[in-house]
C-alpha cells in the first residue's frame, strides 16, 4: 500500500500513558528509541526523545492520546449546544440506562456541557426531510447571543433529522461563525440517525478539538525549531493518518489512535510474512486489545470513552482489562480473579521491588519464565523472590505451592483473554483456525502459544519490534480522508435497476474526499464505497463493501454479510441503506515493510544463551536465547528474550525466523 | 462456609473461574445473536432480553447481565417444560404463560435441552440453554399487549410450553398458531427466527463445553460454580446485623378500582440468610399488578445481588440463602385466572422497595433512598398512514434515582428492575407516526435532603394518526420515600394535550383513544432525598 520510503527520513512515534515509543527511518535503516511520557504537555517527550538521538525526520506521523486524556480528565474547552427544542437534556438522559446493572448507588459521569449552556431553538424537521417548524433567524440571533454571554470558546449544533436535511442546521453554524464561533455541526461531523448518538460524537468534537489544536500547532513549531521539515500528520481511530488540519478540526476521528496503529502495525507485519487473516492481540500493563482482519481491517461505529458515545469510524478493537500488572486474588466465593484492578507502572508487580500485590508478571517470574537478569534488555532487574512472596500469599486453595498457584494465576489470565478472541471470532461467525494470531505489546508474546492452543489457531506470529509495533503502524499508515452521510433508502425485494440516489450520494462523498486529500497535497489516490445496510424493521446495520449501486449487487452483498455474521439472511424482505461511506485512500512514504529495526546504543548487546528450568505443564529444562541471535528454527521449550519483550516457545511448538524479520511459531508436526 | 459444598474443593480455584468465564460466555454470546438478529426495536434497540445457561437439573449456572426482572424467572421456565419429556436433540420448547414458567405475556421464552454423545451412540442431557425477550405485541385486547386489563386472556395470547421445534425440524402448526394471534406477525416472525438463532449457538457452545470437562467433570464444575454462588451471598449477608426488620409500601391502585394495594414483609436476616415473609400482602387484584412468585422472587434476588462485589456470580447458587414466604393467591404469588402485565413491570418495583426499605434499617448507613419506582409503561398502536399496515410500539422510560450516603441521586435513568434503553427519537420517528416534541429532565422533582434524589423525565410524543394508547405507571399518588430523614420525590403524572382543548389529566394505568395531533406528556417521578 505504502511507497518505498527512499532517502526520505520517516518517524513514527506513538505517546501512550506511559511510554513514549519511536520508530525512525533514516533512510537505509529503522531505529527504536523509548522514553518516559510527559502527560503534561505530551509534546515534550517527542521533542527531548528526537533531540536526545539527534533524529531529524521529513515526516512524522503521530498517535496521540490527546484527544482520549481530554475526554477521561474532563480537561476540554468550554463549550455551549444549540438543539431542537424539547432535546436540550439529551446528553444528560442519554438512552436513560444506568452503567451498572447491580450498585446500590449507580452513578454515571456529568457530561461535558453543563445545563446552563445547552440552549433550544424552537424549529423542526420531519423524519422525511419536510420543515414542521421553520427556522427564526431573529431568534438564533438571540440564542447565539445568549452563546456568547455565557463564554463558550466553541459550540456544538446538533438538530432533530439533520442528517436527513441539514438547511437549518448548516444556518445555524453559518451565523454562529459569522460571530466568529468555533462551531462543529453534526452534519459535518456525523450525518447518522440516533440524535443522542450523534449530539454526543458532535459535543466530543467541539469539547476535544481546542486542545488537539494547540498541542498540535505546538508539536509542528517545535519539529520546526528542530531541524525537522515536517510533514507533520496524525493517526486516525480508523488505521489511516490525516493532516494537522484536519485532525484539528475533527478531533474526535483521533480517539482511537494508538490502538489503530497497532492494528496496523500488526496487518503490515502479517502481509511482509504472507498472511492475509489474522487477529491482533496487544498486551500491555493493564489491558489487551483485540481485533480481528479477515483481509482487511474491521471498523465499527458504536465506541464510547468515559461513557460519551463516538459514532466516527474506529478500528475494531475490543479491550479487557487483563495485562501483566493485572492483580491476582480469591474472592468471596473461593475462585480465583486475575485483573481488572492492575498494579500499573507504579507500584508495578511485586517484582518491581515497590508493591506487593501478586500481579501476572509475578506468576511468570516465579514459573521461570520471566528472567530477572534479562528484563528489557538487562535495563532492569526483577525481584524474584519479591514474587514469590506475593504469589505465595494465594497458595492456599493450591495445596500451598507457589509454582501451582502461579501457573493457575496464568490459565485465568488466559482464560479471560480467549473471551475476548472468542468475542471478535467465533461470535461473530469466524473460525480461529483460518487465523494467525500476530502477538505484540510488552507482554502478548507471554501468552501468544497458549491462547492460539485454547482457540485452535494454527500460527503464532511475533513482528521484529513487537514493543514499539503501534508506532511502525504509524510509517505505514496511508493518508485516508473519510466521508459518510446517513439516509434511510429503502430497496424493496423485487426492485431491480440502479438506486441513483445513492449513487450521487456516493459520487459527492468521493468528491468531496478526493479534494479534501488534494489540499493536503495527495493528488493521486483510490477510493473504497461501503454502505451501512438492514433488513427493514431491523435497528442495527452491517457496514458492507459496495462496488455498486445496483439495487441487485445490494440485496446480494447484504445478504452475504448477513449469513456470514449470524448464520441465515431473509432474501425476501426489502432492506434500507442507512448510512453511504466512501473512504479515499492516497499512498505515503513508508519504509519497506520487511525492515527489521537495528539494535543501537546499548540493546546491542548480546547477552550469551543459558540453560535453565522453567515450568511449563511442569519444570522442564529450557534454553533461554537472545532473538536477534536466532538465525535457524528452533523447538520448544525455549525463552526468547528481546529488547521490548520475552517469548514463550512452550514444548511442542516450534520457532522459525522469517526474511520479514518476523517470528513464526506452529505447532511441532504441522505448517 | 456452605453446608452444601459436599463438592467443594474439588476442583481448584483456577478452574472454577475458568469453568465460570466460559459458562457465562455462552450467555453472552448468546445475547449477541439474539440483539443482532431480531426485528423489534424493542429488542434490538432497547435490549429487553435474557440468555441463561442451565445444568442438566435444571440450576441456572450463568445468566447474561441485562434485565433483572428475569432473574428468578428463567428457572422457572426450564422447570416448567419437563413435562414435554422426552427430548430429542434440536428441540427447542417456547412459552410465554405466566402461570407456567413465565412472567407477563410479551416476554416469549425459548428453552432447548442439550445433549453430549454418551457411550454406545446414547445421548446423555448435560443441561439446557434458553432466551427470552420482550416481544412488542403478543395479541389481546390492545396493541402492545400491555392492557390495563382484568384476565390474563384480555391480556394477549397464551403459550404453554409446547415444542416450537422437534428433533431440529419446525413444528408449522405452533408456529401458524402464534403469529394468527398477534397484531404484527412479519415482525414476530423475525424476532423468533433471531429467538431461535441464539438457542442454536447456546446448544452448539454447551454442547462443547461438556465435551471439554467430560461428563463427571462438568457436574462437578456446575457444583462448584454453585457453591461458590453461595459463599459469595453468605459472605455479603455477613455484614448485614442479624435480626428481623418490618417494612410495607403500596402500589396506588390495581387500575380496575381506586384502592392502594399494600405490600408487607417481614425480613428475618442470619449469618445463615435471609427468611422473606410477605405475608400480610394484598390478595390478588382485578387489575394487572399481580406478580407471579417468580417475580418476586427476582425483586429479592436483585436487592441482594445489589449488596455484593461486582464480579460476584449469577448462578442458583446465590440465591440458595434465600427462603420465602409467600401467600397464596396474594399480589406478591398470582393465581390464575387474574392479568399479571403490570405485576412484572411495576409490583416488581414495589417488591424491591419493600426488600430495599426492610435492608435499610438494618444498614441506615449504606441504602440510598427509594427510587423511581414504576417503569412508566407506554404501549400504542393503530394504522400507519404512510404504508396502510398495523404498528405496535412500547416504551418504558426512566426517573429518579433515591439520594443515598454517596451522593445525590442519578437523574433521568431507569432503575432497579430495568434497564432498557429508549428509542431514539429519529429511530421512532421512522418507524412509526408518531414525533416526539420533548424529551427533558423534570427538575425540582427530586426529593430534597442532604443528598437530592434524582429528577425524572418529561416525556411528550404526538400522535400522527388515530391510536389506542395504553398507560402503565406508578407513584402517581405518592412519590418514592426519602430516607435517613430526606424528603419523598414528587409522584410523577400523565396528561393529553389536545389542540384547542385544557390539558386533561390522565389516570396512572389507563387505556383510551388519540385522535392525530393529540399529545400524551409523560412526567415520570423524582427519586427520593436521603439525609
Amino acid at each position: 500500500m505504502a511507497e518505498q520510503g527512499g532517502r526520505r527520513r520517516l518517524l513514527g512515534v506513538d505517546v501512550g500513558g506511559t511510554f513514549t515509543d519511536f520508530l525512525y527511518w533514516d533512510g537505509a535503516a529503522l531505529r527504536l528509541h523509548k522514553r518516559p511520557s510527559t502527560p503534561d504537555d505530551p509534546g515534550r517527550a517527542v521533542l527531548e526523545g528526537l533531540a536526545e538521538r539527534g533524529w531529524r525526520p521529513h515526516e512524522v506521523v503521530h498517535g496521540s492520546t490527546v484527544s482520549t486524556n481530554t475526554l477521561l480528565t474532563r480537561s476540554g474547552a468550554r463549550c455551549a449546544l444549540v438543539t431542537t427544542r424539547g432535546f436540550r437534556d439529551t446528553l444528560v438522559i442519554g438512552r436513560q440506562a444506568r452503567p451498572e446493572l447491580y450498585a446500590l448507588h449507580p452513578t454515571r459521569a456529568d457530561p461535558p456541557i453543563p445545563d446552563a449552556r445547552r440552549f433550544e431553538i424552537d424549529e423542526r424537521v420531519a423524519a422525511d426531510g419536510s420543515v414542521v417548524r421553520a427556522l427564526d433567524e431573529d431568534e438564533v440571533a438571540a440564542v447565539l447571543d445568549r452563546v456568547q454571554a455565557s463564554r463558550a470558546e466553541a459550540l456544538a449544533v446538533c438538530l432533530l433529522f439533520s442528517f436527513v436535511n441539514p438547511a437549518h442546521e448548516r444556518r445555524i453554524a453559518e451565523m454562529a461563525r459569522d460571530r466568529g464561533l468555533t462551531v462543529s455541526a453534526s452534519c459535518d461531523v456525523m450525518p447518522e440517525h440516533r440524535e443522542y448518538e450523534r449530539m454526543s460524537t458532535t459535543v466530543v468534537n467541539a469539547y476535544v478539538a481546542p486542545a488537539m489544536g494547540r498541542y498540535l500547532s505546538r508539536l509542528e513549531a517545535g519539529l520546526r525549531a528542530g531541524g525537522a521539515a515536517t510533514g507533520l500528520r496524525v493517526m486516525r481511530s480508523n488505521g489511516g493518518a490525516m493532516s494537522v488540519a484536519e485532525a484539528s478540526r475533527d478531533a474526535v476521528r483521533t480517539v482511537l489512535s494508538g490502538p489503530a496503529g497497532g492494528v496496523v502495525g500488526a496487518r503490515a507485519a502479517a502481509e511482509a510474512a504472507g498472511v492475509g487473516q489474522l487477529i491482533s492481540f496487544d498486551m500491555g500493563g493493564t489491558s489487551t486489545d483485540v481485533s480481528l482482519l479477515p483481509g482487511r481491517v474491521l471498523e465499527r461505529t458504536d465506541f464510547a470513552v468515559g461513557g460519551l458515545p463516538i459514532r466516527t469510524p474506529t478500528v475494531d478493537v475490543h479491550t479487557v482489562g487483563a495485562g501483566g500488572g493485572s492483580i491476582a486474588s480469591l474472592d468471596a466465593g473461593g475462585a480465583l480473579r486475575v485483573g481488572p484492578e492492575s498494579a500499573g507502572a507504579a507500584p508495578g508487580p511485586a517484582a518491581y521491588g515497590r508493591g506487593d500485590a501478586p500481579t501476572l508478571t509475578d506468576a511468570h517470574v516465579v514459573l521461570g519464565r520471566l528472567r530477572p537478569d534479562r528484563f528489557l534488555g538487562g535495563a532492569m532487574t526483577l525481584d524474584a523472590a519479591a514474587a514469590e512472596r506475593a504469589v505465595a500469599t494465594l497458595s492456599d486453595g493450591f495445596g500451598r505451592s507457589a509454582t501451582r498457584t502461579a501457573q493457575a494465576i496464568v490459565e485465568v489470565a488466559n482464560a479471560n483473554m480467549a473471551r475476548a478472541l472468542r468475542v471478535i471470532s467465533v461470535e461473530r461467525g469466524f473460525d480461529p483456525a483460518d487465523f494467525a494470531l500476530v502477538a505484540f505489546g510488552g507482554a502478548g508474546p507471554l501468552h501468544a502459544c497458549d491462547l492460539a492452543a485454547e482457540l485452535g489457531i494454527p500460527q503464532v506470529l511475533i513482528p521484529p519490534a513487537p514493543g514499539v509495533l503501534s508506532a511502525a503502524g504509524m510509517l505505514q499508515a496511508p493518508v485516508v480522508k473519510d466521508a459518510e452521510q446517513g439516509m434511510v433508502l429503502r430497496i424493496e425485494p423485487d426492485a431491480t435497476g440502479r438506486e441513483a440516489a445513492l449513487e450521487a450520494t456516493f459520487a459527492r462523498l468521493e468528491a468531496e474526499a478526493r479534494a479534501a486529500l488534494r489540499r493536503d497535497g495527495y493528488g493521486r489516490c483510490r477510493v473504497e464505497r461501503s454502505a451501512d445496510l438492514r433488513y427493514a424493521g431491523q435497528s442495527h446495520e452491517i457496514a458492507v463493501p459496495l462496488r455498486s449501486a445496483s439495487r441487485a449487487a445490494i440485496r446480494a452483498a447484504l445478504a452475504a454479510a448477513h449469513r456470514a455474521r449470524f448464520g441465515h439472511a431473509d432474501t425476501g424482505r426489502a432492506l434500507e441503506v442507512v448510512v453511504a461511506r466512501v473512504k479515499a485512500i492516497a499512498r505515503s512514504a513508508a519504509p519497506p515493510a520487511t525492515s527489521a529495526p537495528a539494535a543501537s546504543g546499548p540493546e546491542a548487546a548480546r547477552t550469551a544463551p543459558q540453560t535453565s528450568t522453567v515450568v511449563w505443564d511442569r519444570p522442564r529444562r529450557t534454553r533461554i536465547l537472545d532473538r536477534g541471535a536466532l538465525r535457524r528454527s528452533i523447538a520448544g521449550p525455549a525463552i526468547l528474550t528481546q529488547l521490548d519483550t520475552t517469548i514463550l516457545l512452550p514444548p511442542g511448538w516450534r520457532a522459525r525466523p522469517l526474511a520479514s524479520g518476523s517470528l513464526r511459531i506452529t505447532r511441532e508436526g504441522r505448517r | 462456609m456452605p453446608s452444601r459444598s459436599t463438592t467443594a474443593g474439588a476442583i481448584d480455584p483456577a478452574r472454577l473461574a475458568v469453568f465460570e468465564s466460559l459458562a457465562a460466555s455462552i450467555a453472552e454470546e448468546m445475547g449477541a445473536t439474539l440483539r443482532h438478529t431480531a426485528l423489534s426495536p424493542n429488542i434490538k434497540e432497547r435490549a429487553d432480553y435474557s440468555c441463561a445457561v442451565f445444568d442438566a437439573g435444571g440450576r441456572l449456572l450463568a445468566q447474561a447481565a441485562h434485565i433483572p426482572v428475569h432473574l428468578g424467572a428463567m428457572p422457572e421456565s426450564v422447570r416448567a417444560v419437563a413435562e414435554l419429556a422426552p427430548w430429542s436433540p434440536g428441540d427447542v420448547a417456547i412459552l410465554n404463560d405466566p402461570f407456567r414458567g413465565g412472567t407477563h405475556l410479551p416476554d416469549v421464552t425459548m428453552v432447548s435441552p442439550v445433549f453430549r454423545p454418551g457411550r454406545g451412540g446414547r445421548r446423555a442431557l448435560v443441561g439446557y440453554v434458553s432466551s427470552r425477550a420482550h416481544q412488542a405485541d403478543i395479541g389481546g385486547m390492545a396493541p402492545g399487549s400491555m392492557p390495563v386489563a382484568q384476565e390474563l386472556v384480555q391480556e394477549g395470547f397464551i403459550i404453554p410450553p409446547v415444542r416450537l421445534y422437534r428433533a431440529g425440524a419446525l413444528v408449522p402448526e405452533t408456529l401458524a398458531l402464534f403469529l394468527r394471534n398477534v397484531r404484527t406477525p412479519a415482525e414476530r416472525q423475525g424476532d423468533i427466527d433471531a429467538q431461535v438463532a441464539a438457542q442454536r449457538v447456546g446448544e452448539r457452545r454447551l454442547a462443547a463445553l461438556a465435551e471439554r470437562f467430560g461428563a463427571a467433570g462438568f457436574r462437578r464444575a456446575a457444583a462448584a460454580l454453585l457453591d461458590s454462588g453461595e459463599r459469595a451471598a453468605l459472605a455479603g449477608m455477613a455484614a448485614i446485623p442479624p435480626g428481623a426488620y418490618n417494612f410495607e409500601d403500596a402500589l396506588d391502585d390495581d387500575g380496575a378500582s381506586d384502592e392502594p394495594v399494600p405490600i408487607r414483609l417481614r425480613l428475618t436476616t442470619s449469618a445463615r440468610g435471609w427468611d422473606l415473609d410477605f405475608t400480610g400482602s394484598a390478595g390478588q387484584r382485578p387489575g394487572s399488578i399481580n406478580a407471579v412468585a417468580a417475580v418476586t422472587r427476582s425483586a429479592s434476588y436483585y436487592v441482594l445481588r445489589c449488596l455484593l462485589p461486582p464480579e460476584a456470580p449469577t448462578n442458583a447458587g446465590l440465591f440458595r440463602p434465600l427462603r420465602f414466604t409467600l401467600p397464596e393467591r396474594s399480589v406478591v404469588n398470582a393465581a390464575p385466572p387474574v392479568a399479571v402485565a403490570a405485576g412484572n413491570v411495576e409490583t416488581s418495583q414495589r417488591i424491591v422497595d419493600v426488600v430495599w426499605g426492610a435492608i435499610a434499617q438494618a444498614l441506615p448507613d449504606r441504602m440510598p433512598a427509594a427510587s423511581s419506582g414504576t417503569m412508566n409503561n407506554l404501549a400504542a398502536g393503530g394504522i400507519d398512514p404512510r404504508t396502510d399496515e398495523p404498528w405496535a410500539y412500547y416504551e418504558t422510560s426512566g426517573g429518579g434515582l433515591g439520594g443515598g450516603p454517596d451522593g445525590p441521586g442519578l437523574r433521568a435513568a431507569h432503575s432497579h428492575m430495568t434497564n432498557t434503553l429508549n428509542t431514539p427519537a429519529e429511530a421512532l420517528e421512522i418507524a412509526y407516526p408518531l414525533r416526539v416534541l420533548e424529551n427533558s429532565v423534570r427538575r425540582g422533582s427530586g426529593g430534597a435532603g442532604r443528598q437530592r434524589g434524582g429528577d425524572g423525565l418529561v416525556r411528550r410524543t404526538q400522535f400522527l394518526a388515530p391510536a389506542t394508547v395504553t398507560l402503565i405507571g406508578e407513584r402517581r399518588r405518592r412519590g418514592p420515600w426519602g430516607a435517613a430523614g430526606g424528603a419523598d420525590g414528587r409522584a410523577g403524572r400523565n396528561r393529553l394535550e389536545r389542540a384547542g382543548r385544557r390539558d386533561r389529566a390522565l389516570p396512572g394505568k389507563t387505556t383510551f383513544q388519540v385522535e392525530a395531533g393529540d399529545v400524551v406528556r409523560m412526567e415520570t417521578p423524582g427519586g427520593g432525598g436521603w439525609g
